[in-house]
């Protein structure tokens, strides 16, 4: 018996004890409301970059084909613009250029002569050019400009195009007796509207 | 709980079986499933480095690579008959309808394309076949252009693939041929400075791979894997200037075959630089299409055919004396036209001639060897020598080039005999290269100091780096030499037996014209003579070296062959490179006293 009050006696001094100690309990029930959200919010998380990534994957294997195509586009034109440049070569070429120049009818002359400007003095003796050298193409052979049509035989698929300067027109007549050989877009002044004149060429 | 533990020693034993086998695929075999699953799912692709172009000095291409391509087919695949081909359904034009196309259309068509006919194309597929039933790969063309290889493309015949084959193309054909020299089909340098420069100009393949979808094989972004890296080759820049070769190599080849000659070669050097403008080399090989031209004629013979210069090369001799200070251009000697030294030498001139009192200008101009002998002697055979090495004789000049030669100077004084010792005097008994020729007289040209002969001007490396030649002058004979000796071969020019066939109007010129003989091999000389001309203008400031030699003119057997040559090379050159005209005429200086 004497124990029942022993024990019973420092029980009320306990209570209040474990009563403080419970105190908290209504804050935990608090802090499960704010768990689901989190949890809300960390699965939404989830699911946004689940999504997101699924968008990117879907926008970079979009972009894989469109890099696809501009790269078979680069590559087709790539060998456009090689196929262009070796036309551009080969019609350079001074084996080309000479034959086309003496096509037209041109000669070169071996002896310079200059105007010097301060003094107005002529310097080297001036001689007619005797147009001597023919026949350049089996001199200096080029495999890459067999079959290229020169410009004389290229006019009569050119002329009809041509006819931006007004004076065109009336030169045909007087230039078409010269022959083939001679371009029939002669010498006309071209109008100076202020600008520099450069020569309209085709 | 016997059942439990049975469930249990099975479950232990199926666990034990997956983990070895994870072990074994994740570890111990994990390199090569690897490869295998890389190799299942990547292509490896190979991407081409372009080899460098070759370049003149304005920039203009000379050389360059071009993607060529080979066309190849399955003779396997094409022997099981038809090919299935889409087309537009004539009934409804929005839609596409396939077609059966027979083989012998589809063969025509290709043919058609790459140049053959037919029954070629057929051909190469049956001879397949019947060597080895399970053919998979025949060539049909090779090296063929963009535009068929579009073309091939455009057929779309299933077991026909062009293969990439990067290759050189010269835009300029044989201008400048016989320096560039060619590449074999499959892209190894056989010549020229293809050969020489190709440390410069070679590039390096690399090497990709990638996934790719399925079906459609694009890439996958993200896969792709670089295993080497491709390099380009440099940009070799040459000193040649293209306009001018051209010019130099047709009006050497328009002589050449006036003259019925078997070779002739001419050499343009700026006289301040050393630097070569133009070194054309006739006959000329057409680098695009080197089987044209035959074996002898692929090279550049200005470098690697040595040759007796004959009597261009008394200027240097007249240069030695006057260097030596054991005479001047007023100096005097009374010549026959035979001399026989005292050491047993007899030295005949080309012409009769009695007794004739010259001055060394008057030698030059006359061209005469037993006074060129009797000038000659005043210096020790050593002196002599001494000076043509100091004049870059007897070694490679500092090109190069492939295959370039030396020359011979016939082992030097030690084993020159009695005649040699004489011969050498006016340019017999010993051998040089035409630009050895030339830098002697762009040494003479430029007041006695030689500058290193350059061919190519720079090499610029893909990532931009340049490595440039240093050029440092190196002083042979004394300016009074060079300068008097320019001062008597402008006499030459102006008084010479071709003074009229070489006159430049306008410009003082120095020039000096050699017939020399040509050694059979066997210690005797052909009948035939190099002629040959060199010299520079304009002579009160020079400023271009010009030097043409001819082989054997069976139809002008004289120097009168070389100096039209001259002449227009010489004009040309002046005229292109706005050079100002001389004011006043070469002084006068008394050829005889």
């Amino acid at each position: 018996m004497s124990a029942v009050p022993a024990q019973s006696i420092p029980a009320p001094e306990r209570a209040p004890d474990r009563l403080r100690w419970l105190r908290p309990a209504p804050e935990a029930v608090r802090r499960a409301r704010p768990r689901l959200a989190y949890a809300i919010i960390a699965v939404a998380g989830v699911a946004a970059i689940v999504v997101a990534q699924l968008l990117l994957s879907i926008a970079v294997t979009q972009g894989a084909y469109e890099v696809d195509k501009y790269q078979i586009d680069q590559a087709k034109l790539a060998r456009q613009e090689q196929q262009l440049r070796e036309d551009l070569d080969r019609v350079q070429s001074p084996q080309y250029l000479a034959a086309n120049a003496e096509a037209l009818g041109m000669v070169p002359n071996a002896s310079p002569v200059y105007l010097r400007l301060s003094d107005g003095a002529v310097l080297g003796e001036p001689a007619a050019a005797d147009g001597a050298p023919g026949a350049t193409a089996p001199l200096v052979p080029n495999a890459l400009i067999d079959g290229v049509p020169l410009v004389t035989e290229q006019q009569t698929e050119k002329t009809p195009t041509q006819g931006q300067s007004p004076a065109q027109g009336k030169a045909p007549g007087a230039a078409g007796n010269a022959g083939e050989a001679i371009p029939d877009h002669a010498p006309a002044p071209p109008p100076v509207d202020g600008t520099l004149p450069t020569p309209a060429t085709h | 709980m016997r059942r439990i533990l049975v469930f249990a020693i099975v479950m232990v034993v199926l666990v034990g079986v997956f983990v070895v086998k994870l072990v074994d695929v994740q570890i111990v075999r994990a390199s090569a499933l690897n490869v295998q699953a890389q190799d299942a799912r990547s292509v490896p692709v190979t991407v081409y480095g372009a080899r460098g172009d070759i370049v003149d000095a304005n920039g203009q291409v000379l050389a360059d690579t071009v993607m060529r391509y080979d066309i190849a087919l399955s003779p396997k695949q094409a022997a099981k008959g038809p090919v299935t081909r889409e087309v537009p359904d004539p009934a409804d034009p929005g839609k596409t309808t396939e077609v059966e196309v027979p083989l012998e259309q589809v063969v025509a068509e290709l043919g058609a394309v790459v140049g053959l006919t037919a029954d070629q194309v057929q051909g190469i597929i049956t001879s397949a076949i019947a060597e080895n039933p399970d053919d998979d790969f025949e060539y049909v063309a090779k090296l063929v252009d963009t535009a068929t290889y579009e073309a091939v493309k455009k057929l779309d015949i299933p077991w026909v693939v062009p293969y990439q084959h990067p290759s050189r193309r010269y835009p300029n054909g044989a201008v400048a041929g016989n320096l560039i020299g060619f590449l074999n089909p499959d892209g190894e340098s056989l010549a020229g400075l293809e050969l020489s420069e190709d440390d410069c100009l070679a590039s390096e393949d690399g090497e990709v791979s990638y996934l790719h979808s399925l079906k459609d094989w694009v890439r996958i972004p993200g896969t792709e894997v670089v295993h080497k890296e491709a390099h380009d080759g440099g940009t070799l820049q040459l000193t040649i200037d293209a306009d001018l070769q051209f010019f130099v190599q047709r009006i050497a080849e328009e002589q050449r075959r006036a003259v019925g000659a078997d070779w002739a070669t001419v050499t343009v050097m700026e006289a301040k630089t050393g630097r070569l403008l133009a070194v054309a080399d006739v006959p000329t090989i057409d680098p695009n299409d080197p089987a044209a031209t035959a074996v002898a004629d692929r090279g550049s013979r200005s470098f690697t055919a040595p040759f007796e210069p004959g009597s261009t090369f008394k200027a240097l001799t007249s240069a030695s004396v006057i260097n030596a200070g054991k005479g001047d251009p007023l100096s005097r000697v009374t010549a026959d036209y035979r001399y026989e030294p005292s050491n047993g030498a007899d030295i005949n001139d080309s012409f009769f001639h009695g007794p004739t009192p010259y001055t060394m200008t008057g030698m030059l101009i006359d061209s005469s060897n037993t006074a060129m002998s009797m000038f000659g002697e005043r210096l020790t055979d050593q002196q002599r020598y001494d000076d043509m090495l100091r004049f870059g004789l007897g070694e490679r000049t500092e090109v190069g080039f492939s295959g370039e030669e030396p020359g011979d100077l016939h082992g030097g004084p030690e084993e020159w005999d009695n005649q040699t010792k004489y011969a050498t005097m006016f340019g017999q008994g010993l051998t040089t290269t035409a630009v050895q020729i030339a830098s002697v007289y762009q040494t003479l040209a430029n007041g006695g100091v030689r500058m290193p002969v350059s061919l190519v001007d720079s090499c610029r490396s893909a990532n931009g780096e340049t490595t440039e030649t240093e050029a440092e002058g190196r002083r042979v004979v004394s300016e009074k030499a060079a300068d008097e000796t320019t001062a008597m071969l402008e006499r030459v020019y102006a008084e010479g037996w071709l003074a009229d066939k070489w006159n430049i109007p306008g410009y003082r010129v120095a020039a000096k014209t050699g017939t020399a003989q040509v050694p059979d091999g066997q210690g005797g000389y052909l009948s035939g003579y190099l002629v040959s001309v060199s010299g520079f203008a304009p002579a009160d400031d020079p400023e271009f070296v010009v030097s043409v030699s001819i082989m054997n003119p069976v139809k002008m057997n004289s120097s009168a062959a070389s100096a039209p040559v001259f002449q227009e090379v010489m004009s040309q050159v002046l005229k292109k490179y706005r050079t100002v005209p001389s004011g006043a005429p070469a002084p006068e200086l008394p050829a005889t006293w």
